[in-house]
């Protein structure tokens, strides 16, 4: 099937993106308020408020690729458990990436496949510039892609909420959202 | 040769199923858990159905609810574990090392507890994917699995998918983790291990999961690759299905619709009926809630066929490998199929309304089901359904 790109969102877009949205349950970490602001941006782009039109969500898909991971989750357990304290509850929760893809599927009703993945030969170069930064969202953008591609081609789903997303320790978070899907779902 | 359909039912004497062109097949593996490494060894924890749950020693359980995880003897090391089952695989498959350097490689990983200490981390994953690649000649994965106890199955399924579109010939799907102090205490935390140190899938009393350690590789490729090289055929990929529920963050879906979705997909694609499946290996981790979704999801997807398919969740066994649980049972699926050996679904107490299965219960059992389905379900509502065929 021939996809085309339906919609597409990004975090920060311009200059008025300096804090992101809190999401209810998540603590500690920028990495699940980015996926669900550039989510939220994209499909209301598209599908107006919420949930997307059920015959078109139970067949979407969410893949979401990142070359740095929740590292800022990932440290907060590490300094709880380094210091002897107790796990903040929540941080389980959010402990994989799936969560906040759980968290944008339930909202829109995307009912397809959940993958996450990060990206192979492109996670290794550090990013320590915005230049890079963005060259490492760009590429994890096109790793989800890649992804969404193999479930679209083996008919798991018709179309995908594609996301880059990429949030460094110190509060950097950089992220792309895309909806792919048949060409005939623009014109409808 | 016989005829496939004429085979005789008992443990010996059944012909060997020749994988016919378009086929896709498994002709490698190789597995680590708490039973010890190799698959001989994960065999004879199957058969005993002894649980290798035991208090966790790799570091301080004081102040958590939990103390049981079913780990390693030793001091493994993640690298080095993941590229020795790698290894196994690909020498099981007879990938020299020509094959190794043009193969697709997938890797399954949970977060690395060393980048989660770094202040300089810029990714959580570490260098393990660059340690396996380096050790066993395969080239550097081409993408790295993280969706959770979906991962190593997901990419199962995307081997499958970018073999039958011919883009790849042989692809090493490769998964591990190991039981350690972020990942206990984040899962003591979260109140889902079990306080009573037994994991007791799908019974009344269930008290939740256990951690395991669990490393595992498989060698996926187009039966016409694997007859090139005269490669065994271990057991073939005939189906697989990935769908998610839409319900919840971290929730299954109480009717299992995700996962019957997916369940419904591997069998279609696999041209396969419900009653003709003999063994599920069901996520089943012993957690009330995700237990009684995933019984919900069979029958939905089994309907009246429900009653006669034998399921066990092996977790009650060997834990919870998280991202590579699902390849972990993968293995243990084939195992099944080759060795004619449904496993037992240990910590059995008693009957749960909820979950109405035909468990595997008391002992493991003696069978040779033709097909076997792997079921797994994660976070965010993921699930997936591998259909084998025995070889």
């Amino acid at each position: 099937m021939t996809t085309v790109v339906l919609a597409r969102a990004q975090w920060p877009a311009d200059d008025a993106d300096t804090e992101l949205a809190g999401v209810a349950g998540f603590i500690e970490s920028a990495f699940s308020p980015l996926v669900a602001a550039v989510a939220e941006r994209c499909l209301s782009s598209f599908f107006g408020a919420p949930p997307a039109v059920l015959a078109r969500g139970e067949r979407t898909a969410i893949a979401i690729a990142t070359s740095t991971g929740d590292l800022a989750t990932a440290a907060a357990v590490a300094t709880a458990v380094q210091a002897g304290r107790r796990v903040p509850p929540l941080l389980f929760y959010q402990s994989n990436l799936n969560a906040a893809a759980g968290y944008v599927a339930a909202r829109w009703g995307l009912a397809g496949p959940v993958v996450c993945t990060m990206p192979g030969s492109a996670c290794q170069p550090s990013a320590t510039s915005e230049g890079q930064a963005e060259d490492l969202t760009s590429r994890a953008l096109a790793e989800a892609h890649a992804t969404a591609a193999l479930l679209i081609e083996d008919g798991d789903a018709d179309a995908a909420l594609v996301i880059a997303a990429n949030a460094y320790l110190g509060g950097a978070a950089f992220g792309t959202a895309e909806l792919v899907g048949p060409s005939w779902w623009s014109s409808t | 040769m016989r005829n496939i359909a004429s085979r005789p039912d008992g443990p010996r004497g059944r012909p060997r199923r020749k994988a016919e062109p378009g086929q896709i097949v498994i002709t490698g593996l190789g597995v680590s858990t708490a039973f010890g490494r190799g698959e001989d060894r994960l065999l004879d924890g199957l058969a005993s159905g002894q649980p290798a749950f035991r208090p966790a020693s790799r570091f301080d359980t004081g102040g958590c609810r939990a103390t049981m995880a079913a780990e390693l003897a030793g001091e493994p090391k993640l690298g080095a574990e993941i590229a020795a089952v790698t290894d196994q695989a690909c020498q099981r498959a007879g990938l020299d090392a020509v094959s190794r350097a043009e193969a697709d490689f997938l890797l399954a990983l949970h977060t690395d507890s060393d980048r989660a200490r770094d202040p300089e981390a810029s990714d959580v994953i570490g260098a393990v994917p660059a340690e396996v690649a380096a050790a066993t000649g395969l080239p550097y994965p081409a993408r790295i699995y993280t969706t959770a106890c979906v991962a190593g199955s997901t990419a199962v399924a995307d081997a499958a998918t970018m073999i039958g579109a011919g883009r790849a010939s042989q692809v090493i799907v490769a998964a591990g983790f190991l039981v350690d102090a972020d990942s206990f205490r984040l899962f003591d935390a979260g109140r889902t291990l079990a306080v009573d140190g037994q994991v007791r899938p799908f019974s009344s009393g269930r008290k939740g999961m256990l951690l395991g350690d669990g490393i595992a590789a498989v060698v996926v490729e187009s039966a016409q690759a694997a007859s090139r090289r005269g490669a065994e055929v271990l057991a073939l990929m005939t189906g697989w299905g990935r769908a998610g529920d839409a319900f919840h963050v971290v929730q299954p879906h109480p009717d299992g619709t995700g996962l019957a979705r997916a369940i419904t997909a591997a069998l279609g694609r696999g041209k396969v009926a419900p009653a003709e499946v003999g063994y599920i290996n069901a996520n089943g981790s012993g957690t009330a809630f995700a237990d009684a979704s995933e019984s919900a999801a069979i029958h939905r997807a089994f309907e009246a066929a429900v009653g006669s398919v034998p399921v066990s969740s092996t977790k009650s066994l060997h834990g919870h490998a998280l991202e590579a649980s699902s390849l972990i049972e993968l293995v243990v699926t084939v195992l099944a199929l080759q060795a004619g050996l449904l496993p037992v679904n240990a910590g059995f107490l008693a009957d749960d309304p909820a979950c109405q299965l035909s468990l595997v219960l008391g002992t493991s059992r003696q069978a040779r089901p033709r097909y076997a389905l792997c079921l797994n379900a994660a976070f965010g509502g993921a699930s997936t359904a591998l259909l084998l065929a025995a070889a």
